[in-house]
C-alpha cells in the first residue's frame, strides 16, 4: 500500500503514526464524556439502561467518533448538527450550547432523544461539535415516560424542540431552561440529567480543544478527515466480502397500534464494488400510530444491520456511512411526513427496518446470517400523580430472546435489536426500592425460542404485582405474532403474551398498544423467543440434553423438534432412539 | 534464575517472605532483620502452584546456605499472594455448584442483567453459566422490600434440592435470596437444614447474606456463587499448602493478600475465598506503601507492565481506593478489591495495520509462547519488545536474566512485514510509531484512573514495574506532566515485595437505606457501632488488639436516583451530623464530576467499616553509598524519543549504580530483568533504598 492511499487525495501528507494517535485520542474522548454521564445523571434510564450516545462530529456535522450508548443512536449524529448549522450557520460562536430533539425540524431520531451540542471552536475557527443524545425520562405529552401509544400526531408526543440555543456564549438562557422543565412531569430528573449532558459535552470541548491547541487547527481539521476516509476504506473493504448482485426482502409489522393491519416494509440491498444501496421503494404508506421511522432513525438502522454483519471494530462513523446509500421514500413508514407520530421507532420500526435488511444480506451471505429478534413487549407504567412523587417504570426485564447466529445460540432476554444487548436491566431488589412494586417472577420461559443447530434465546415469564393505581403505556409489537424468524433452516421464535390480572380475580389480555389507567393489578408477561439458525437435526444432541434438563426445552419438543430422545429420568440421550429420529427426520425432509 | 540482589553476607533472624505466584514466575522477597532484601524467581507450576511456592523457597535457601527449615524456622511473617483463584476462573475449572434461590428467580444468574462489554461483538457468547439451571433450584418463602416475611420458608423445597444435588455430585452449595440483604432469616434457616442434610463441609455452604449483603439480586448471587466454585478448589489447596510449610519449619500460619489490598488468615479466607481474586496484583499497594518514604509522596501511580498487560494503580493520599465491582473472566464479583485498571499493553502486545491503512497496536499479545518475533520462537507478528530492540533500547543476545537471546534480525523483519511496508515507512520509524501508540494506551490508562476519579497526575510520582515498565515510566511521566518517575531496583517482583508491607484488612458492609436528612443521627451511629464490634470480633481472632487495631468508617452516598455511589469518609468517632455530611460528600463529588446539585436529595445506600491490623513497620537497612562514579558498559546508538531520534548514549550497569549516584539523561541502565530508560531531560539519581529516582524537566507553559 502507498502512502498516497491513506490521505483523502495525495497531497495531502499524513503522518500515519500521528493519525493513529489522534484517533484513539478522540474515541477515549468520547469514552470519557460517557464516563461522566453515566455517573451523574439522574434518570435510572441512564445510570441502569445507558439509553444515551456521545459522539464528536467534524465542522459540519459528519459524525466522528462515538462512544457508548445503544446501536440505534449510531447513525443519528450527524443529522442533528446539520440541522443547526442549517439554522444558526455563521452565529455560532464560543460558548454557545445547544439543544435539539425534533426529527422534523432539527434531524432527531425520535422525540424523546435529546441532544446536547457543544461547538468547539479554537483560535476562532469552528472545527467540530461534541454532543449527547439521552432520552429524557419526560418531555410532557400524552402519556407520562415519552411512549403516548395513542399519538396519531407528533404534538401528541411532547414538546418539539427545533435547534435552541440553550446556553448563549457561555450564559445560560434561564427562561429557556424554565420553559423545558415545564414541560416535563418530571422537572427534578430533567434538571440532573441535562445537567449530566452539559457536563459531559464540556468535557469533550475541553478535550479536543486540548488535542488541537497541541497539534495545530489545521493538522486536527485534516486528520478528521483522514479518520473519516480510513472509515470508509474499512467498511467498503468489508462490503467486498459480499458477492455482488441484488437481494431482496420483506418485513412486516401487523398492527398500526389502533387496528391490525400488515405493513410492509420493502428493502432491496444491491452490493456492488464495496459499496451498499439499501432501496426501500415499495414500502407501505406511513400509518396512523408512532411506529413510523424518522429518517433519521432508519438511516440507524440500516447502518446498524449493516455494520453488524461484520467484525466488531468497523469505525461506525460518517466516513464509513459513505459507502451506504439509503433510498427511503417520503410519505412511507421509514420517511413519513409531518405531523406523522413517530416516537416508538428506535424500536419498532427499527427491529422491522433492521429485520429487512438482514433478511436480504442472507440473500447474500447465508453463513454469516443473522436470525430474527423477537419484537419487543416492554411496556412503562406511571404512577404517584397526586399523592406521592411521581414514577415511571420501564418494564426492561420483559425483553425479548435474541436470534441465533452460527456459532452461537440465541441470547435469552435480551432486547430488540435496536440495542443488540445494549440495555443493562436493573435488578429487581433495586425496582422494589424504587417503585409501589412486587416481583413474582423472572424465568426464562420454556420452548419459546425458535429451534435449530443454533436454537433463539428464550424469551421471559415475568410476573410484577402493581401496589398502586397506575398509568400503562402498551408496546407489545411482539404479542399475537411470532417475531423472531429463522434462517438456515432454523426455526421462529414464540410470540409474546401479556395478562392483567385484578384485586377481584378477573383478568385480560393486555391490549397491543394503547395508554390505559388501572387499579392495582397483577401483570404476566411472557415474551417472544428469538429465531433459531441451521437445520434443528444437526444440533449438537449434548446441547439439546442440556437445555431439556434445564427446563428450556421440553422433552416432547426434545424429541418432537430436535429428534433427541432422553432416558426416562431426562438425565441421559437414548442413543438408538435419537439415531432413529433423527435418520426418520433426515429422510421425510428429502 | 535465582540471585540475590547483592552481597552474599548471612542473613540477620528473624525474617520476612513474601511469595507471589503468578501465571509465569513465581516471585519471592525476602527481608531480613537488618532490613536487606532478596529477591528469587522461579517458573511457576500451572499444575501445582505449591511446587512452585516450595522450589523458590529452595533456591533461596540453596542461595542463602541454609537448610529450608531454617529458612521457614526464622521467618516471622510468611505472605502469600495467588492467582490460583483467578486462574480457576479463567480455566473454568472450579466446583460442582448448587444454587438456592428463590421460587420465580433461578435466573438471575444466567441472565446477567443483560450486560455486554462490547455489544457490536453481538456474534461472542457470553461465558458458560457456573451453575447450570439444573442445578439452580428454588425453594419457597419471600421477604419483602421492607425486610418482612410474607410467605413462610418452605424447607421441603430445600430437600428436594438437596437429593438432587446428591445425585449430580454437587461439591459446594451457594444460597442467594431475594431480599437476603434486609433479613437474612432465610438465608440462614436454610443454613440449620443443609447442616444437619448435606453430607458436604459446612464451610462449603456459602449465603448471599454473609457473603456480600449488598443489594441488587445478580451481583449478590454471582458472588455468592464465585465463592461456592471456588472453595473446594483453592481453599484444600491453601491448607495443604499451610501445613506442608509448616511441616517444612514455619511456625505462623502464613497470611494471605487479599484483592482489598489487605491480609487475612487461611482460616478466615476459608469461607470467602472469592476475596482472593485479585491476591497478587492487589499486593500493589502494599508495595506503593513502601515507596511513600523512599519518594517523599504520598500520591503515587503505578504502572506494572509485563509480556501483555498493564496493571494501574492510584494512591491518594496514601490510599488506594477500594470499590466492590470486580470483574474476572468476564464474571461480576462484588468482592471488595482495590482498584486496577488492567489494559493489554506489554512487551509482547502485537502491532499491525488494519485493511483501512490504520496503525494498531494491541490489545492482543503474543504470549509467552510464541512471544514477540525476536525471541526466535516462531512469532512472526511484530511487537512492543521488537521495537524497542530496533531502536536500540534493547541490546542483542541474553535477556530476561539469560532465558532467552533476542535477535535483532527477526524483528526487523517483521517490523517490516507487518507495519512499515504497510505504511510506507523506515523500519525505525515504524517502530517509534509503534512505542508511540502503546505509549498512548498507557498513557490515556493512567489517565482514566486519575484525571477520570478527579486527580491530576502532575501531582503524582510515577511508579513502573514489572519487566517492561522501567522502560516507558521516563515517556508516560514526561506525557501526563509528571515531575518525578521512581522506578524500584526490584520492580520485577513489585507485588511480592509489596506483601512484606501489607496490613491485614477487612472490609465489612451493611446496607443502610434511607435519606440523609430523614435519617436520625444515632440509627448511623449504631449501624457503624456494630460493624466495629463485628470488625474487632475479627480482628481479635487474627491476633490484633489495642493499639494494633484501627477502625475507619465510611458511607456510600449518591444523589436520588443515581445508581453510582460516591464513597465518603467520616471520622471514626462518629459526631457527624447530616450537614456535615453533606458538605463531606458534596467536596468529593465536586472533586470527582466538577459540580454538585445544591438542594438535591441525598440518599445513603451502605455503611462501610475499614478493619485494619497493623504489622509491626518492616526497617529498610540504608544500602552502601558511592565513592566512586560510575563507569558505563558501553556507548551505543539508541533511538532516544521522536523529538532527538537517535544518538550515541551511555549503557551502564545496575549494579555499577550505588546510592549517591547521580546522572543526567539520556542514558540506559540494565538490570537484570529490566531496562531503564532515562531519557534527555531527566536526572537520575540513586536513593537511600537504592532505587532510581528520574526527576523530570517540567516545561511549566
Amino acid at each position: 500500500m502507498s502512502r498516497s492511499s491513506l490521505g483523502a487525495s495525495p497531497e495531502m501528507d499524513i503522518d500515519p503514526i500521528s493519525l493513529a494517535l489522534t484517533q484513539n485520542r478522540l474515541d477515549d474522548i468520547c469514552r470519557q464524556m460517557g464516563w461522566v454521564m453515566a455517573r451523574t445523571a439522574r434518570s435510572p434510564i441512564f445510570s441502569d439502561s445507558h439509553d444515551f450516545s456521545c459522539f464528536i462530529t467534524d465542522q459540519e456535522g459528519t459524525l466522528v467518533s462515538q462512544a457508548d450508548g445503544i446501536p440505534i443512536h449510531t447513525g443519528g449524529g450527524g443529522f442533528t448538527v446539520a440541522a443547526i448549522i442549517r439554522v444558526f450557520g455563521e452565529e455560532i460562536t464560543e460558548g454557545d450550547v445547544f439543544v435539539s430533539s425534533d426529527p422534523y425540524a432539527a434531524g432527531g431520531n425520535h422525540l424523546p432523544d435529546w441532544v446536547i451540542s457543544r461547538p468547539i471552536v479554537v483560535d476562532n475557527k469552528l472545527i467540530g461539535f461534541t454532543c449527547n443524545r439521552a432520552h429524557q425520562s419526560d418531555i410532557g405529552g400524552g402519556a407520562a415516560g415519552t411512549y403516548n401509544a395513542r399519538a396519531t400526531e407528533i404534538w401528541h408526543e411532547g414538546i418539539r424542540l427545533p435547534p435552541l440555543r440553550l446556553v448563549e456564549q457561555g450564559t445560560m438562557r434561564q427562561d429557556l431552561w424554565r420553559l423545558l422543565l415545564l414541560n416535563s412531569r418530571t422537572p427534578d430528573l430533567m434538571d440532573g440529567d441535562l445537567r449530566a449532558m452539559l457536563g459531559s459535552t464540556r468535557i469533550g470541548v475541553e478535550r479536543v480543544a486540548g488535542l488541537a491547541r497541541e497539534i495545530g487547527v489545521k493538522t486536527t481539521v485534516k486528520f478528521i478527515a483522514a479518520i473519516l476516509d480510513h472509515g470508509e476504506r474499512r467498511l467498503r473493504s468489508a462490503l467486498r466480502t459480499l458477492p455482488a448482485g441484488h437481494y431482496e426482502s420483506i418485513e412486516y409489522t401487523h398492527t398500526d397500534c389502533f387496528e391490525e393491519v400488515d405493513i410492509a416494509i420493502r428493502a432491496a440491498v444491491t452490493i456492488d464494488k464495496g459499496h451498499a444501496t439499501v432501496d426501500f421503494t415499495g414500502s407501505d404508506r406511513q400509518m396512523r400510530g408512532f411506529k413510523n421511522s424518522s429518517l433519521v432513525n432508519t438511516h440507524s438502522a440500516v447502518y446498524l444491520a449493516i455494520t453488524s454483519y461484520f467484525e466488531a471494530d468497523l469505525p461506525r462513523n460518517g466516513g464509513a456511512f459513505r459507502a451506504i446509500d439509503v433510498i427511503a421514500p417520503l410519505g412511507t413508514v421509514v420517511n413519513p411526513r409531518p405531523p406523522a407520530p413517530l416516537s416508538m421507532c428506535t424500536a419498532t420500526i427499527a427491529h422491522e427496518i433492521g429485520h429487512s435488511v438482514w433478511k436480504a444480506m442472507a440473500v447474500a451471505d447465508a453463513e454469516r446470517a443473522c436470525a430474527g429478534w423477537g419484537k419487543s413487549i416492554h411496556g412503562i407504567t406511571a404512577g404517584g400523580t397526586g399523592t406521592s412523587a411521581p414514577w415511571v417504570m420501564y418494564h426492561w426485564n420483559t425483553l425479548s430472546g435474541s436470534g441465533a447466529v452460527k456459532g452461537r445460540d440465541g441470547f435469552n432476554q435480551f432486547g430488540h435489536i435496536g440495542t443488540l444487548g445494549g440495555i443493562t436491566m436493573h435488578n429487581i431488589e433495586n425496582y422494589e426500592q424504587r417503585y409501589p412494586v412486587q416481583f413474582m417472577r423472572q424465568e426464562f420461559r420454556r420452548d419459546s425460542a425458535g429451534s435449530g443447530k443454533f436454537r433463539g434465546g428464550t424469551g421471559i415469564d415475568y410476573e410484577v404485582v402493581i401496589n398502586e393505581k397506575a398509568e400503562y403505556s402498551f408496546r407489545g409489537e411482539g404479542l399475537i405474532h411470532p417475531s423472531g424468524y429463522g434462517t438456515n433452516g432454523g426455526t421462529i421464535g414464540e410470540p409474546g403474551q401479556m395478562t392483567l390480572t385484578f384485586d377481584d380475580g378477573t383478568h385480560i389480555e393486555a391490549p397491543q398498544y394503547g395508554v390505559e389507567t388501572y387499579a392495582p393489578l397483577q401483570m404476566r408477561a411472557l415474551s417472544p423467543g428469538g429465531g433459531g439458525w441451521g437445520n434443528p437435526f444437526d444440533r449438537d444432541v449434548e446441547h439439546v440434553l442440556r437445555d431439556t434438563r434445564d427446563g428450556i426445552v421440553s422433552p416432547e419438543a426434545a424429541e418432537a423438534v430436535y429428534g433427541v430422545a432422553l432416558s426416562a429420568d431426562l438425565r441421559q440421550i437414548n442413543l438408538d432412539k435419537t439415531m432413529k429420529l433423527r435418520d426418520q427426520g433426515t429422510t421425510a425432509d428429502t | 534464575m535465582p540471585t540475590p540482589a547483592h552481597g552474599d553476607t548471612a542473613l540477620a533472624a528473624p525474617w520476612r517472605i513474601g511469595v507471589d505466584v503468578g501465571g509465569t514466575f513465581t516471585d519471592m522477597v525476602l527481608a531480613d532483620a537488618s532490613g536487606r532484601i532478596q529477591t528469587f524467581k522461579v517458573p511457576s507450576v500451572p499444575a501445582d502452584p505449591s511446587e512452585g511456592v516450595v522450589r523458590v523457597l529452595q533456591a533461596a535457601a540453596d542461595t542463602c546456605q541454609l537448610s529450608l527449615k531454617s529458612l521457614l524456622g526464622d521467618c516471622n511473617l510468611f505472605v502469600h499472594g495467588s492467582t490460583v483463584a483467578t486462574n480457576t476462573m479463567l480455566e473454568g475449572k472450579g466446583a460442582t455448584v448448587g444454587l438456592i434461590t428463590t421460587r420465580g428467580f433461578r435466573d438471575s444468574l444466567e441472565i446477567r442483567r443483560g450486560f455486554r462489554e462490547n455489544q457490536w461483538d453481538h456474534r461472542k457468547p457470553f461465558p458458560p453459566v457456573l451453575v447450570p439451571r439444573y442445578l439452580r433450584l428454588p425453594v419457597g418463602g419471600r421477604i419483602d422490600r421492607n425486610g418482612d416475611e410474607i410467605e413462610p420458608f418452605t424447607s421441603e423445597d430445600l430437600e428436594t434440592a438437596i437429593r438432587e444435588f446428591r445425585i449430580e455430585s454437587v461439591e459446594s452449595i451457594a444460597v442467594a435470596l431475594i431480599n437476603s440483604f434486609l433479613n437474612p432469616a432465610h438465608e440462614q434457616a436454610c443454613m440449620e437444614i443443609l447442616r444437619n442434610i448435606w453430607d458436604g463441609d459446612p464451610d462449603l455452604i456459602s449465603l448471599s447474606s454473609e457473603i456480600m449483603p449488598i443489594m441488587g439480586e445478580y451481583e449478590r448471587t454471582s458472588t455468592t456463587v464465585i465463592n461456592a466454585y471456588l472453595a473446594p478448589r483453592v481453599v484444600p489447596y491453601l491448607k495443604e499448602l499451610n501445613t506442608r510449610l509448616a511441616a517444612n519449619g514455619l511456625a505462623r500460619p502464613f497470611l494471605l493478600v487479599q484483592s482489598n489490598g489487605g491480609m487475612t488468615s487461611v482460616e478466615r479466607i476459608a469461607t470467602r475465598p472469592v476475596n482472593l481474586l485479585l491476591s497478587g496484583p492487589a499486593a500493589g499497594v502494599g508495595a506503593l506503601h513502601a515507596y511513600r518514604a523512599a519518594s517523599m509522596t504520598d500520591n503515587l501511580i503505578s504502572m506494572e507492565i509485563g509480556g501483555t498487560s498493564c496493571d494501574v494503580m492510584l494512591m491518594s493520599e496514601g490510599k488506594v481506593p477500594v470499590h466492590d465491582e470486580l470483574m474476572v473472566a468476564e464474571y461480576h464479583a462484588a468482592s471488595p478489591a482495590v482498584n486496577i485498571h488492567t489494559i493489554g499493553a506489554g512487551g509482547g502486545t502485537i502491532a499491525g495495520v488494519d485493511d483501512g491503512g490504520m496503525l494498531f497496536v494491541g490489545p492482543r499479545g503474543a504470549g509467552a509462547i510464541p512471544g514477540p518475533a525476536c525471541y526466535g520462537l516462531g512469532g512472526s507478528e511484530p511487537t512492543v519488545t521488537d521495537a524497542q530492540l530496533i531502536l536500540g533500547r534493547l541490546r542483542e543476545g541474553p535477556y530476561a536474566d539469560g532465558s532467552i537471546s533476542l535477535n535483532l534480525k527477526l524483528a526487523e523483519i517483521a517490523v517490516e512485514r507487518g507495519v512499515a511496508d504497510h505504511l510506507n515507512l523506515s523500519i525505525e520509524d515504524a517502530a517509534a510509531g509503534i512505542l508511540r501508540v502503546v505509549e498512548q494506551h498507557l498513557l490515556l490508562a493512567v489517565q482514566r484512573i486519575s484525571i477520570e476519579r478527579g486527580h491530576d497526575p502532575r501531582d503524582f510520582t510515577l511508579v513502573p514495574a514489572g519487566g517492561a515498565g522501567p522502560m516507558h515510566g521516563a515517556p508516560v511521566g514526561r506525557a501526563l506532566g509528571c515531575r518525578r518517575v521512581y522506578i524500584p531496583r526490584h520492580s520485577g517482583v513489585f507485588c511480592a515485595l509489596g506483601m512484606l508491607y501489607t496490613d491485614v484488612r477487612h472490609d465489612i458492609t451493611r446496607v443502610f437505606l434511607s435519606t440523609l436528612d430523614d435519617t436520625e443521627p444515632r440509627d448511623i451511629e449504631a449501624g457503624f457501632l456494630q460493624l466495629e464490634a463485628d470488625a474487632h470480633e475479627i480482628l481479635a481472632e487474627e491476633g490484633f488488639t489495642g493499639t494494633a487495631v484501627h477502625v475507619a468508617r465510611e458511607l456510600d452516598l449518591s444523589y436520588s436516583g443515581q445508581q453510582w455511589v460516591v464513597r465518603v469518609a467520616l471520622d471514626a468517632n462518629g459526631g457527624q451530623g447530616s450537614a456535615e455530611i453533606r458538605k463531606r460528600f458534596e467536596q468529593e463529588y465536586d472533586r470527582l464530576y466538577g459540580h454538585t446539585q445544591p438542594d438535591g436529595v441525598i440518599e445513603i445506600s451502605n455503611q462501610r467499616v475499614v478493619g485494619t491490623g497493623l504489622l509491626p513497620e518492616l526497617t529498610v537497612g540504608a544500602s552502601e553509598h558511592a565513592i566512586t562514579e560510575p563507569v558505563p558498559l558501553e556507548t551505543r546508538s539508541v533511538y532516544v524519543s521522536p523529538e532527538i531520534g537517535w544518538q550515541d548514549i551511555p549503557v551502564f550497569a545496575g549494579d555499577a549504580l550505588r546510592p549517591g549516584h547521580m546522572l543526567d539523561g539520556p542514558l540506559l541502565v540494565e538490570e537484570r530483568t529490566t531496562t531503564v530508560l532515562v531519557e534527555s531531560g531527566n536526572r537520575l539519581q540513586v536513593d537511600d533504598a537504592d532505587n532510581l529516582i528520574l526527576e523530570l524537566q517540567v516545561n511549566e507553559a
